[in-house]
C-alpha cells in the first residue's frame, strides 16, 4: 500500500515540498482555528446560567454546570445508553454488512441491481426512516405484529415497552445502516488482488482457511474505518430517536444527544443543554482516538 | 449578521412601498407590508391560511404564515426572541407561557392598538373565559383563536349494552373499564388515554391529578407532587391503562389515541373537546352517533382546582415587531367571528372562541353532539390546569418521566413522584 513516505519521496524535497504546504496550511489554519473559536465559546457559554426565558440575565457560576452533570443520574443513565446503542449499533452493523459482503462477492446476474437496492436505505432520510419504522411498529395495525400473528406470536409492544423500545429502535438503525457496511466492503473485496487467495487454494487451503488467514487480514482496515464512521454516526443519531419514541417510554430510549436536546428545546436551559454536548464530543473524541490507534497504529500485520 | 442586513433590506424595501402606497389608497395605510407570522399546527390554521388571500385583497398586507408543530413552536419562537431579531410579528402559543413571555418582555400589550383599529375587534363576542385568561393585570396581551377544555367520552352503546352508567367518579371510570374490556372478550379495549411521555401524557394525566385533589405547585411556589393524592392519581390512571387499556399505550400522542377511539377500538377516551368533532365527522369516524359526552370525573369533594383543562391558543404581537399596527390587523382579522363562522366549512373545528360562532346553527349542525358537555367543561375549566410558570415545560417533562415511569412499571408512583417532584423544585428554584 503506498504511504506517505513514497509519496514525499516521489515529490523530492526543498522547493516541491515547501510549495505544497501553501495548499494545505491556509485551509488547516481555517478549519483549526474554527473549532478553536467555537469550542471556547461553548466552554464559555457553558460557564454560564443562559436561559432562553431570562433574558439579559445571566451571570457566571463557573463549573457549576459540570458538577450539577457529574451528579445527574439522568444524565449518566443517559451516556450509558448511548454507549450501547453505539457498540450495538456497530458491532452488528459491521458484522451483518460483512457477511452480507462476502456472499454477493462473485459476478452473479442481477449484481447491479442488488446494489441500487442496497443504496436505497442510505438515501432515505432518517426521518422518513423513522416513520416508516413507527407505522411498522405500531402495536395494533402494523405489519411487523401482523407477520408475528402469522406464525402465533403474540401482539409486541415495540415501541411502548421499555425493555424493547431501544432494541426496536436499533434495529431501524440497523436497517439503514448496513447497506452502507456492504457497499464500502464490497469495494474493497473488488480492489482485492485474487493471486494470494488463489495461491492458498493451490496449496491446498480450505475456503473458511482462506477467508479467515488471507481474506479478512487484508479487509481489516478498511472495516476499522467502515466501523469508524459508523460509530461516530450512532454517536450523533438523533432524528430516527426524535422521530420514534422522542426518548420515551420511561425515559428508555433518551440518549446523551437527546437528553441535550430536551434541555435546550423543552426546558430552555442553553448552558446546561452545552454542557451536554461538551462532554459528550470529549468523551466521543477520546473514545474514537482510541479506536483510531487500534486501527491504524498496531502492527501493521494485514499489510500485503 | 446576514439575516439582519436581509431584514433590514426587506424592511426598507417594504416601508418604502407602503409610503408610496399610501399616496394611492388610503383605505390600504399598509399596503406590501410583510408579515411574519408563526402559528401551530391545527385545524384553526389550516382555516385562516385558506382565507388569508381575502385579508391580503383587503388591506394589501402579505402575509408570511410559517406553521410548525405546537411541540416545537415555543422553542422556534423563544429562540428568536431572545435574539431580538423581530423575525416575527404575530406568534402563537398557548396560554401557559405568557407569565415567562412577559417577564422577559418578548410580548407588547395590545390595548392601544386595539383603540386605534377596532373594526375587527368585538371584545363582547369572545368566550369571557378565554379572552380574560390574556388580560394580566388589567392589560390585553393575546387575541384567542382557539380554546379547548377536556372531557371523559364513551360508547353510549356499549354503556347501554353493559348496563353501566356514565361514570362519575374514577373509580366508576376503573370499574366501567374493567366490565368493557372483560364483556367484550378484549375485542374492545376499557379505555384509552395519551401514554407517551411528556406534555401528552401530563396534559390528561393532569386531570386525574386534580380530580384526586392534587395540584403541581403550592400556592407558595413549591412542587407539589410528591402528595398522597397525587400518589393515588397517578397509580389510578396508569393502572386502569396497564390492564384495561390498548397495546402501545405507552407511546400514544393525542393522534394514536384518537383515532383508536374513532375507529371504535375502545370504550372509553379522555381528552381535549376537539376531539369531539373528530368523532362526530363521518368521512373519518365510524363511531358518529355512538359517543356520549361528559365532564372529567373527580374523586373527592375537597378540590384545589377543577379535573378539566382550559387551554386557550391566542396570537400575540413580537415586541420586537417593526410592524405592530399590520400586525394588529391581522391577528383582529384572523380572530374575528367571520372568518371563525367561515372556517367551518373548511376544517374540523370545534374550539372557535366567537361566542356568535359558537351559538351558530352551522355549529350546532356539526357539533351538537356535544356542544353541551363541551360548554360545561369550559365553565368548569381550570386555568391553572398545566402550571403557567416560567419554568413550566421543564415542570411538565418532569411530570410526564413520572407518569411514564408507572406506566411502563419501571417504577412506583410514589418513587417516580418523589423523583419529579425534587427536579421540579430544582427547576423552580433556579
Amino acid at each position: 500500500m503506498p504511504g506517505s513516505p513514497g509519496m514525499a519521496g516521489l515529490a523530492g524535497s526543498g522547493a516541491m515540498k515547501d510549495a505544497t504546504t501553501y495548499f494545505y496550511r491556509p485551509i488547516v489554519l481555517l478549519f483549526g482555528s474554527v473549532s478553536v473559536i467555537l469550542t471556547v465559546y461553548v466552554l464559555w457559554l457553558t460557564l454560564h446560567n443562559i436561559s432562553l426565558l431570562r433574558p439579559g440575565q445571566e451571570s457566571f457560576i463557573g463549573f457549576d454546570n459540570y458538577v450539577r452533570l457529574l451528579f445527574d443520574g439522568r444524565a449518566i443513565n443517559a451516556l450509558g445508553r448511548t454507549v450501547l446503542f453505539t457498540v450495538a449499533a456497530t458491532v452488528i452493523e459491521v458484522a451483518l454488512g460483512l457477511a452480507i459482503s462476502l456472499l454477493v462477492d462473485r459476478e452473479f446476474l442481477g449484481k447491479r441491481i442488488v446494489r441500487g437496492i442496497l443504496l436505497v436505505p442510505i438515501v432515505m432520510t432518517p426521518v422518513v426512516v423513522g416513520l416508516t419504522w413507527r407505522f411498522l411498529l405500531d402495536p395494533s395495525n402494523g405489519m411487523m405484529n401482523y407477520l408475528l400473528s402469522t406464525i402465533g406470536l403474540g401482539p409486541v409492544d415495540w415501541l411502548g415497552n421499555p425493555n424493547v423500545a431501544l432494541f426496536s429502535l436499533l434495529m431501524a438503525d440497523i436497517w439503514q445502516w448496513t447497506p452502507f457496511v456492504v457497499l464500502l466492503t464490497m469495494a474493497s473485496l473488488e480492489s482485492l488482488p485474487g493471486d494470494p487467495q488463489n495461491a492458498a487454494r493451490v496449496d491446498g487451503a480450505r475456503e473458511w482457511q482462506v477467508l479467515w488467514f488471507i481474506t479478512l487480514p487484508a479487509l481489516k482496515r478498511a472495516l476499522m474505518v467502515v466501523a469508524l464512521i459508523r460509530a461516530i454516526d450512532a454517536v450523533k443519531a438523533f432524528d430516527i430517536f426524535y422521530i420514534m419514541t422522542r426518548g420515551g417510554p420511561a425515559l428508555s430510549t433518551e440518549t446523551l444527544n437527546l437528553y441535550g436536546y430536551i434541555s435546550a428545546f423543552t426546558n430552555f436551559d442553553i448552558s446546561y443543554s452545552l454542557t451536554i454536548a461538551l462532554v459528550l464530543t470529549i468523551l466521543t473524541n477520546v473514545a474514537l482516538l482510541l479506536l483510531y490507534n487500534l486501527a491504524f497504529k498496531a502492527p501493521k500485520q494485514g499489510e500485503t | 449578521m446576514k439575516r439582519r442586513h436581509f431584514i433590514a433590506f426587506a424592511l426598507a424595501l417594504s416601508s418604502s412601498v407602503a409610503a408610496s402606497a399610501f399616496a394611492q389608497d388610503a383605505d390600504q395605510p399598509y399596503k406590501g407590508t410583510r408579515l411574519a407570522v408563526l402559528m401551530e399546527g391545527h385545524p384553526t390554521t389550516d382555516g385562516i391560511q385558506a382565507l388569508l388571500p381575502e385579508f391580503t385583497a383587503a388591506t394589501g398586507i402579505e402575509v408570511e404564515l410559517e406553521v410548525v408543530p405546537e411541540s416545537d413552536i415555543t422553542a422556534k419562537m423563544l429562540l428568536e426572541f431572545s435574539s431580538g431579531s423581530g423575525r416575527y410579528d404575530v406568534v402563537q402559543n398557548n396560554i401557559i407561557y405568557i407569565p415567562g413571555f412577559l417577564k422577559a418582555g418578548y410580548i407588547a400589550p395590545l390595548d392601544e392598538l386595539a383603540g386605534k383599529f377596532p373594526a375587527d375587534y368585538d371584545k363582547a363576542d369572545f368566550v369571557p373565559g378565554y379572552l380574560n385568561t390574556n388580560i394580566v393585570d388589567g392589560k390585553l396581551y393575546g387575541l384567542p383563536v382557539y380554546g379547548e377544555s377536556t372531557f371523559l367520552m364513551y360508547r353510549k352503546d356499549l354503556f347501554e349494552e353493559y348496563g353501566i352508567a356514565p361514570p362519575k367518579s374514577f373509580g366508576e371510570v376503573t370499574a366501567a373499564a374493567k366490565t368493557i374490556k372483560e364483556k367484550s372478550n378484549g375485542a374492545v379495549a376499557g379505555i384509552t388515554m395519551r401514554g407517551a411521555q411528556g406534555i401528552q401524557n401530563v396534559y390528561v394525566w393532569a386531570g386525574w391529578l386534580w380530580g384526586y385533589g392534587g395540584e403541581f405547585i403550592t400556592a407558595d411556589g413549591k412542587s407539589a407532587l410528591g402528595t398522597d393524592e397525587a400518589a393515588a392519581s397517578l397509580d389510578a390512571f396508569a393502572s386502569v391503562l396497564r390492564d384495561y387499556g390498548p397495546v402501545g399505550v405507552a407511546n400514544f400522542g393525542w393522534e394514536e389515541n384518537r383515532v383508536l377511539f374513532q375507529q371504535g377500538k375502545a370504550g372509553m377516551t379522555m381528552d381535549a373537546t376537539v376531539n369531539g368533532a373528530f368523532n362526530e365527522d363521518p368521512s373519518i369516524s365510524s363511531v358518529v352517533g355512538k359517543v356520549g359526552y361528559v365532564p372529567v370525573p373527580v374523586e373527592t369533594d375537597t378540590l384545589k382546582g377543577g379535573s378539566s383543562s382550559l387551554a386557550v391558543h391566542s396570537l400575540y404581537i413580537s415586541e420586537a415587531s417593526q410592524n405592530k399596527e399590520a400586525a394588529w390587523l391581522f391577528a383582529s382579522w384572523a380572530t374575528a367571528k367571520e372568518q371563525q363562522i367561515k372556517s367551518f366549512a373548511l376544517a374540523p373545528n370545534s374550539g372557535v372562541t366567537s361566542l356568535a360562532a359558537l351559538n351558530s346553527e352551522e355549529f350546532a349542525k356539526r357539533y351538537g353532539a356535544f356542544k353541551d358537555a363541551m360548554l360545561a367543561s369550559i365553565n368548569a375549566g381550570n386555568p391553572q390546569y398545566l402550571p403557567t410558570v416560567e419554568a413550566a415545560n421543564e415542570v411538565i417533562n418532569n411530570a410526564g418521566i413520572a407518569v411514564s415511569k408507572v406506566l411502563a412499571g419501571t417504577a412506583s408512583a410514589k418513587d417516580a413522584l418523589a423523583e419529579a417532584n425534587a427536579a421540579n423544585d430544582a427547576a423552580l428554584s433556579r
